[in-house]
C-alpha cells in the first residue's frame, strides 16, 4: 500500500513542505513582498545601469493588462488551457484502457 | 525567467533571437514528423505539453520572499527532446507576451533560449545519461526535469549579466547577482514541480506504456517492470 502509492504521499509531503516554508518565509521576513523575481530583476538591473526603471522603454510596443485582476483572469485562462488539456488526453488514455 | 520588454538591449535581442529560430524551425520540422509517424504522440504532447502551460502560469511563493513559476518543461523534453519543446514554450511565451506583459516580443529571443531550449536541453541530457544505467527510471525524470527548470534560470541570470555587466567586476559578478535573484528563489520551486511531474509520468506509465515504448523513452523493461510494480 505505501509502495503504492509512494509517489503521492511524497508529492503531498513536498507540498506540506513548501507551505511551511512559506508560512515561515512570510513570518520570519517582515519586508517579503513576494513580488515576481522579474520585476525584482529589472530593479537590479536599474540598479546596475543607474538608470531608473521608468527609463526603460518597450523597444515593442505591448499591451499591459490594464490592473492585477485581469492579468490574473488570462493567466488562469493559461492554466485551464493546460488543465483541459491535460484532463481531456488522460480521460482519453483511461478509456481506451478500459476499452481493453 | 521573463526579461520583461525593452530590459534587453536590441544587440542581445538580435542575438537571442538568432539563437531561437533555428532551434524553433528544426522543432517545428521533428514535431511534424513525430506527429505523422505515431497518431497515439498527440496525446502525450497534449499532456506534456499542457503541464507547461499549467505549471508556467502558476507564481509562486519562495524562501528569498519573491514569487517565480515553474517551467514544467522536463516531461516534453524527456518525452520529445528539446527541440519540440521549445516550440510549445514559445506558444506559452508568446501569449504571455501579448496578453499579459510578462516577457515581451523583443526579449521573446532570450526568454525562449533560456525556458524552451536551455533548461529542456539540460534536462534532456542528464536523462540521456541515466537512461540506460540502472538508475530507477523516476530518478531520472526527477533529476531531468528539477534541472530543466532550474537552469532555465541560471541562463536567464547569464543572459541579464552578458548585457549588463558590472562596472566592478564585470559580467562575472553580475552573474551572481542575477543567479542570487533567479535561481535561488527557483531551488525549493524545481524540487516541487519535479515530485509533481514523476507523479504524473506514473500515471502515464499505467495508462498508456505503450507510447513510452515506442518512441523509446525508456527502454521496454524498465516501463513494463515500472507498470507491474505500480
Amino acid at each position: 500500500m505505501l509502495r503504492r502509492y509512494r509517489f503521492e504521499i511524497l508529492a503531498i509531503i513536498a507540498i506540506l513542505v513548501f507551505c511551511a516554508l512559506f508560512l515561515y518565509t512570510s513570518s520570519k521576513m517582515g519586508n517579503a513582498e513576494f513580488a515576481g523575481s522579474d520585476t525584482v530583476g529589472s530593479s537590479q538591473i536599474a540598479k546596475i545601469t543607474g538608470i531608473p526603471e521608468e527609463q526603460f522603454h518597450p523597444l515593442i510596443g505591448q499591451w499591459v493588462p490594464p490592473s492585477g485582476e485581469i492579468e490574473s483572469a488570462l493567466f488562469a485562462l493559461q492554466a485551464a488551457v493546460g488543465g483541459i488539456c491535460v484532463g481531456w488526453f488522460f480521460g482519453y488514455w483511461k478509456g481506451l484502457k478500459e476499452k481493453g | 525567467m521573463h526579461i520583461m520588454e525593452g530590459f534587453l538591449p536590441v544587440f542581445w535581442c538580435v542575438v537571442w533571437w538568432l539563437v531561437a529560430l533555428p532551434c524553433l524551425a528544426f522543432g517545428v520540422y521533428q514535431l511534424k514528423r513525430v506527429l505523422a509517424a505515431d497518431r497515439e504522440a498527440l496525446p502525450l504532447l497534449g499532456v506534456t505539453g499542457g503541464f507547461i502551460f499549467i505549471l508556467s502560469s502558476l507564481k509562486l511563493p519562495s524562501v528569498t520572499g519573491s514569487c517565480s513559476h515553474p517551467t514544467g518543461t522536463g516531461l516534453s523534453a524527456i518525452s520529445f527532446g528539446p527541440w519540440i519543446t521549445a516550440v510549445v514554450s514559445a506558444i506559452v511565451l508568446l501569449f504571455q507576451a501579448l496578453f499579459l506583459a510578462h516577457g515581451g516580443l523583443s526579449t521573446m529571443g532570450a526568454n525562449t533560449v533560456s525556458m524552451g531550449i536551455a533548461g529542456p536541453l539540460i534536462g534532456w541530457g542528464i536523462y540521456r545519461a541515466l537512461r540506460d544505467t540502472r538508475v530507477s527510471m523516476y530518478v531520472t525524470v526527477f533529476l531531468a526535469c528539477a534541472f530543466a527548470d532550474l537552469f532555465t534560470y541560471v541562463v536567464t541570470s547569464l543572459e541579464l549579466a552578458l548585457a549588463y555587466p558590472a562596472l566592478v567586476g564585470g559580467v562575472g559578478s553580475s552573474f551572481v547577482v542575477f543567479m542570487g535573484i533567479f535561481a535561488i528563489t527557483q531551488v525549493p520551486l524545481a524540487i516541487l514541480e519535479s515530485v509533481v511531474l514523476v507523479l504524473v509520468f506514473k500515471y502515464i506509465v499505467q495508462l498508456r506504456p505503450g507510447i513510452l515504448i515506442r518512441l523509446k523513452v525508456f527502454s521496454e523493461g524498465k516501463i513494463l517492470a515500472a507498470g507491474r510494480d505500480a
